[in-house]
């Protein structure tokens, strides 16, 4: 039987940082990955995604070059090549990975683990079972789409995310179910492509976590790209018909039955538990994700979860931010501080992006606080209306007492590389004053983010 | 020009006084000074004190170097403007050396003023002065008033001090010489003695996160800043004020020691060093003689099953139930729980005891402290978390020295049966072998039983035979019945 320190399972961005800093730490490090160092993030989320966003981003950008006085004939898209460059980039990064792992003297377990004991894993492999024994393990494997009852994936009329960013060729209609981040990536992606979307979601809004102001902006915009958006709307049926689907829509209206080519499925994730032989030996679990104390503590000795499977929010900074402060925990080392989910950015790269942190206007009157909320509408702001992108707000709200930034929410060009700064911010527990005092420069986006504060202290300059 | 050259002349300060001793230069060649700067500290049979400048202008040259004794009259420095030649310094120089008349006679100081506030001053705890402390009162002892006051400061009894001064008398540099003799040291007068302000706890203060991060680099405490932040926060530029007032310089480079040379030979590091030297004096003083016994496991390993299943926070290895039995051994055979230095054995009331743990390039024996007085689960969740950190050279000292027993256990890799050295100066180590399958026979037959070999070494100088067999016979029954540990 092998012997490590500490073996991590799972090789996304929660279990690859973990090994990489249980092995800085001078853990013997073992990490177990049964497909692709990296994870779903680097192979199958995030990046991918983001390749084939840059393609959507160009036919836009090819879409109204008219306006900057190009007039462009004959233009082509070859979906094929997009994907192709989007396999490249995931690869590109997941070796990436691998050489991180050579690196750091951790050693690579292809496989598929399971916890048969206390400290103990078999690692399952074509052909063999190997034995493993570490006073530490840390499952950091992830979550999955979830089905609903009546619908699921099936890979071919319905896809799941896997499947949508592979497609061979671009289907005529897409219904998409779930209007949360996943779901109108994709429907903005495809949209953007040229294919006739429809976005249904149960709530009552799109992108639901978010503030319902930056939902209601999202909602328009997406209107009026063409995109039908359906809230307050569930999906009661997919049929095979043909080479189409038959859905039963059943919304506010009433039921409705509609044909698309392609439906995307993107109901929410769950946590991938089951295979682990967890079941033997008393783990809690809730919802499919495993019960955690703040440092990542399961209630079995010498178990660990951080990242997705460790619970909400989903998403790979807080699984790598997870990571180091596990094993900082179980180094002993002194002043680790516990995750404040408070201060998870969450970023969406739909078009308008939307990129957060911290509370909604809604959750912090929940809470009781008395608030300053601060608005700044991107057009007013001149770099935005210069490269056409004025549709977008900066809200922030602030602790009327103690000036504290409780959230900030924004809708717009590249928000998603903005939204560090107001997470800075709060780190750092800097009042309005300090953000009103401080200068941004001209002309940038990140200007509307000043606005905004201003806004907070009834001193807004532009509006 | 020569008119403009003035010349520092070792003062007359009273009648009596016909030379006086270089203490130290305040100044140093090209610094600009003004009237009623001080210049340099002279120290004559009675007094030190401090010449200052009697014009304005820039110290052109230094010519006597502390220690050196002048008479009076004669030139110590030079002082002039920055547009006098060097050739007229020298000649000013030159022909003061053939002008042996002019005299400067200045009114005596008061003894008050003898302090000397600037050249050394002592660290606020001074180290290694110990030897200088003790004897007889010093009042009356030959020193320098500035060797007096500094005496004081460094705790240092005059006495003990040899006085290369004028009839014996110490001076300063006799005081410095002693101290850094002594392996004390002597901070330069850029540190000051830390103020009331600097000790007291700046944590409530407010201050921006930059500012509380400088300040700590920079020794600063936070309450000695202003507040010129938003809403009374220090900020960084209270700190670099504050850091400037006190001409506190940055904090000196690290010196880096040499690459040493790519050679074949490799010096042992520390841990070897404290191994190799322990553990030889450890067999050459220590009589060693070994009691050995087998203990049949498979009640306790039935048990550490049941306490296993029934919480799944906890893992009990057979190592751990091997701590506490040990603990509940010593305190029934407390001879056994001992340590001696060669004169004096000091018994413990309790168990402390160490495990040796494997490490890279060695091994260290972290303490469970109390394991009598600690449950099982304690014991485990301790020993887990004591050898995850000593792996990465994270225990802190008071968890690896001490300790009144040891355990060392190389069960795991198989081993049947060894031997151990005691880790001095604790009496006894106990050597684990692995639990196996073996024949054994009771009342006649054979049987198959769960067998485990552990041996005792002891030191013979204060734990006998009969004494390591009692606690050995002790042990066996715990293990072999776990549950009368309960008792």
């Amino acid at each position: 039987m092998q012997q490590y320190d500490l073996m991590v399972v799972g090789g996304g961005p929660g279990g690859y940082v973990a090994a990489i800093r249980a092995a800085q730490l001078g853990f013997k490090t073992a990490l177990v990955e049964k497909q692709h160092l990296g994870g779903v993030c680097l192979n199958w989320g995030c990046i991918p995604t983001k390749a084939l966003l840059r393609g959507a981003e160009i036919a836009h950008t090819l879409k109204e070059a008219e306006n900057f006085g190009f007039t462009i004939d004959n233009l082509s898209f070859d979906i094929n090549k997009l994907v192709q460059h989007s396999r490249s980039v995931a690869d590109k990064l997941s070796r990436g990975v691998a050489y991180l792992m050579q690196k750091n003297n951790i050693t690579v377990i292809d496989g598929t683990a399971s916890v048969v004991d206390k400290c103990r894993l078999d690692v399952s492999y074509e052909g063999g079972v190997s034995q493993y024994r570490s006073n530490h393990i840390i499952l950091a494997t992830g979550a999955r789409a979830r089905n609903l009852p009546n619908i699921e994936i099936d890979g071919d009329l319905i896809w799941g995310a896997r499947e949508a960013m592979t497609p061979s060729s671009l289907p005529g209609s897409l219904l998409v179910i779930g209007g949360g981040a996943i779901g109108v990536e994709f429907a903005s992606l495809y949209n953007d492509l040229g294919t006739d979307v429809t976005l249904v979601e149960a709530a009552e809004r799109i992108i639901p976590a978010e503030d319902s102001e930056i939902s209601s902006i999202a909602e328009k915009a997406f209107q009026q790209r063409g995109i039908k958006v359906m809230t307050s709307t569930l999906v009661e049926s997919v049929e095979g018909a043909g080479a189409q689907a038959r859905v039963l829509i059943k919304g506010p209206n009433g039921e409705h039955q509609i044909k698309f080519d392609q439906v995307i499925l993107a109901v929410g994730i769950r946590g991938n538990i089951e295979d682990l032989g967890l079941d033997n030996l008393g783990l809690k679990t809730e919802n499919s994700f495993l019960v955690v104390d703040q440092f990542g503590k399961t209630n079995l000795a010498g178990l660990y979860a951080i990242g997705d499977v460790a619970g909400a929010p989903w998403l790979a900074h807080k699984a790598s931010h997870e990571a180091i402060i596990c094993v900082e925990k179980i180094a002993g080392l002194a002043d680790v501080k516990p995750l404040n989910k408070h201060r998870v950015p969450g970023c969406t790269y739909c078009r308008p992006q939307i990129a957060s942190v911290g509370l909604t206007e809604a959750q912090a009157k929940d809470e009781g606080r008395s608030i300053r909320v601060g608005r700044s509408n991107l057009g007013a702001n001149g770099k935005a209306l210069a490269i056409n992108e004025g549709q977008g707000l900066v809200k922030t709200i602030f602790d009327a007492d103690s000036g504290e930034l409780l959230g900030a929410h924004m809708i717009g060009p590249e928000v998603t590389e903005q939204i560090q700064g107001f997470g800075i911010a709060q780190q750092l527990e800097a009042t309005e004053h300090e953000l009103a005092q401080t200068i941004y420069a001209h002309p940038t986006v990140s200007e509307s983010m000043h606005e905004s504060v201003l806004d907070s202290l009834g001193l807004a300059i532009h509006q | 020009m020569t008119n403009e050259i003035k010349p520092i002349g070792m003062p007359k300060w009273g009648m009596e006084m016909s030379e006086g001793e270089i203490n130290a230069w305040h100044v140093k060649v090209g610094d600009q000074v003004n009237i009623e700067d001080d210049l340099v500290d002279v120290e004559t049979a009675k007094i030190v004190n401090t010449v200052t400048a009697a014009d304005n202008g820039i110290v052109r040259a230094i010519l006597a170097q502390p220690g050196e004794t002048h008479a009076v009259g004669d030139l110590l420095g030079v002082i002039a403007s920055v547009d006098t030649s060097e050739d007229d310094i020298q000649a000013f120089i030159n022909s003061y050396a053939t002008n042996s008349e002019v005299v400067f006679i200045e009114k005596a100081p008061t003894m008050t003023e003898v302090a000397n506030e600037s050249s050394t001053q002592v660290e606020q705890n001074p180290s290694n002065t110990d030897t200088l402390s003790g004897g007889e009162d010093d009042s009356n002892v030959s020193a320098s008033p500035v060797a007096r006051r500094l005496a004081a400061d460094y705790g240092v009894n005059l006495n003990n001090i040899v006085g290369t001064g004028r009839h014996g008398r110490v001076s300063k540099r006799d005081l410095e010489a002693a101290v850094t003799a002594a392996g004390g040291r002597l901070i330069s007068s850029n540190n000051s003695v830390p103020n009331k302000a600097q000790q007291g706890d700046d944590s409530d203060i407010k201050a921006t996160p930059v500012a509380r991060r400088l300040a700590e680099e920079l020794g600063i405490n936070l309450l000695e800043c202003r507040a010129s932040g938003d809403r009374g926060r220090v900020c960084k530029a209270d700190v670099d004020a504050a850091a400037a007032m006190k001409n506190k310089l940055p904090s000196q480079v690290a010196v880096v020691a040499p690459n040493t040379s790519s050679s074949e030979s490799q010096t042992i590091s520390s841990m070897r060093k404290t191994i190799a030297g322990r553990l030889q004096a450890s067999k050459q003083t220590a009589p060693h003689y070994r009691v050995h016994i087998d203990a049949e496991l498979d009640n306790l390993l039935t048990t550490r099953k049941q306490i296993n299943d029934a919480n799944t926070d906890t893992k009990v290895s057979v190592n751990d139930f091997i701590i506490k039995a040990c603990a509940s051994a010593l305190i029934r055979v407390p001879a056994v729980n001992v340590q001696f230095n060669g004169e004096q054995i000091t018994h413990f009331s309790d168990a402390d005891i160490s495990v040796a743990v494997a490490i890279k390039d060695g091994l260290i024996t972290p303490i469970i402290v109390g394991a009598n007085n600690k449950g099982l689960e304690s014991i485990s969740n301790e020993m887990r978390d004591l050898s995850t950190r000593a792996k990465l050279n994270r225990l802190k000292p008071e968890e690896f020295q001490g300790g009144s027993f040891c355990i060392s256990n190389l069960g795991m890799y198989g081993i049947k049966q060894f031997d151990a050295i005691i880790n001095p100066p604790q009496g006894a180590i106990l050597a684990v072998g692995t639990g196996e399958q073996r024949a054994v026979v009771r009342n006649g037959a054979l049987a198959v039983a769960t067998v485990m070999s552990l041996t005792l070494s002891s030191d013979h100088r204060v734990i006998d035979g009969a004494v390591a067999a009692e606690f050995m016979s002790v042990l066996k029954g715990f293990l072999e019945q776990p549950a009368t540990m309960l008792v």
